[in-house]
């Protein structure tokens, strides 16, 4: 059992949750301000930080 | 993109500003689409279902709490979630409409109000609207006084949308309740277009329900709703069965009756849940959905011939539109006749209006930003001016 596993790919899809409200706040034209470009960038690389360690748990 | 081999994914609010009139306030939060993805599972609000075994009664999740923060939220004394405002219609209505009773609605009154009539034997009876499309207090009383003198007995439940859904105008709420009050007439005051968007005070109304619905205003999953009553009302309402089995003599514990028991035993009540500090938070800058609300109906009004058919000012998000003399004028010639007005919008990156419509149609503006608005209105003097209206 991974717990770690779990939790990231919650987290993950959690955080792709937060980009697609944010895909809709944009609607149509997905352009972000500053403000939202900043958070954009640090929700996706939490999401690669999850995706990280839910390679390093899974695949070991 | 699919999300099962014969089942596309939705993408219509991420690619589109989506002006469905009765989508926009049930369009989930993201902590809402979280717990779906978290609590999609059938029964998965059970895992800690203890004795007596009711919905409304788990801890973890909170569950129990959920229920008194919803009746605190609109100043009830109880509340209950069910399955859309329908089936908090129908539980009212069947605790109180015998067979040949008198009940009042409107004539603008939501359909599901006269099932909910229906289904128990009653007679729906509209107040009428005056020619403002206004259902008033003066009206509501003059349709008691008919009903005393012809059924010699008053209605047995008076139905009254603060908003109705055809031009979300609103209704004298406060005079129509007092005048049933008078009568001992129940009031169920519809809140499907306002619980979860705008302020809603059930004490202050003077009203014995009230009835909101989680996927058309508190951006939760359907069906989901919220059933809240007085505690007078609560507890003929939220009774408990007395069934007792014949051959194995079973007995049902303190399941309600019109409840059929358990509600909403998962993803929707979870979605509700979810949703509920952004709703709580929500409701009090209406003003601000109001003010988005105005860009989009001054530009509709600066294009020649349109007309606004809801009251004005607008005190709701929900308006409809007569472009008989503007839009319609076009579709009489274009090669798309009336699908030219949506396939522009689409164009535009709008959706939610009825494919075709060109004369009376009805659109929501409701959650939109400031920035989106102005989109909106923008394409819609865009493409009056493309097709030659002034």
């Amino acid at each position: 059992m991974s717990k770690i596993a779990v939790d990231s790919v919650f987290h993950a899809m959690f955080l792709l949750t937060d980009l697609r409200v944010m895909l809709r706040e944009t609607a149509p034209s997905h352009e972000l301000d500053d403000q939202q470009r900043e958070t954009a960038g640090k929700i996706l690389g939490s999401i690669r930080d999850e995706v990280a360690m839910i390679e390093k748990e899974l695949l070991r | 993109m699919k999300c099962a081999p014969s089942l596309e994914a939705r993408d219509v609010d991420e690619n589109l500003i989506n002006i469905d009139p009765i989508q926009v306030g049930g369009r989930l939060t993201s902590d809402a689409m979280k717990a779906v993805i978290a609590w999609g599972d059938g029964y998965s609000v059970c895992d800690n279902c203890r004795k007596p075994n009711r919905l409304d009664m788990i801890k973890n999740p909170p569950i129990e709490q959920f229920h008194h923060d919803l009746a605190t939220f609109l100043n009830m004394d109880e509340a209950r979630v069910v399955p859309g405002a329908r089936r908090g219609f129908q539980a009212v209505s069947g605790t109180y409409v015998k067979k040949g009773d008198p009940v009042l609605l409107t004539s603008l009154s939501h359909y599901t109000e006269f099932l909910a009539i229906e289904v128990n034997g009653g007679i729906p009876l509209e107040i009428p609207k005056n020619q403002g499309n206004i259902i008033t207090a003066d009206a509501a009383a003059e349709k008691i006084d008919l009903v005393l003198r012809e059924y010699k007995r008053p209605p047995s439940l008076l139905f009254i949308d603060h908003f109705d859904y055809q031009f979300g105008n609103e209704h004298e709420i406060l005079g129509i309740a007092k005048a049933a009050q008078q009568n001992d007439i129940p009031v169920i005051y519809n809140g499907a277009y306002t619980v979860g968007i705008k302020e809603v005070d059930g004490k202050q109304l003077g009203v014995d329900f009230v009835i909101g619905s989680g996927h058309k205003s508190m951006a939760a999953p359907a069906p989901s709703g919220v059933l809240a009553a007085t505690r007078e009302r609560a507890s003929e309402v939220f009774r408990t069965t007395g069934a007792k089995a014949d051959v194995t003599g079973r007995t049902f514990g303190i399941k309600e009756v019109e409840m059929l028991g358990c509600t909403l035993m998962g993803v929707t009540l979870i979605g509700m849940m979810a949703s509920f500090p952004h709703v709580k938070a929500r409701v009090r800058h209406w003003d601000r959905e109001l003010a988005n609300a105005k860009i989009i109906i001054d530009a509709l009004l600066s294009i020649e011939g349109t007309k606004i058919l809801s009251e004005m000012p607008r005190k709701h998000t929900l308006t409809r539109v007569d472009t008989t003399s503007s839009f319609d004028k076009v579709a009489k010639t274009h090669k798309k006749r009336g699908f030219y007005l949506t396939s522009a919008l689409r164009e535009r990156g709008i959706g939610g209006t009825i494919p075709g419509a060109t004369r009376v149609w009805k659109y929501n503006s409701y959650g939109m930003t400031e920035k989106q608005a102005r989109y909106t209105a923008d394409a819609f003097v865009e493409i009056a001016r493309e097709n030659g209206l002034a």
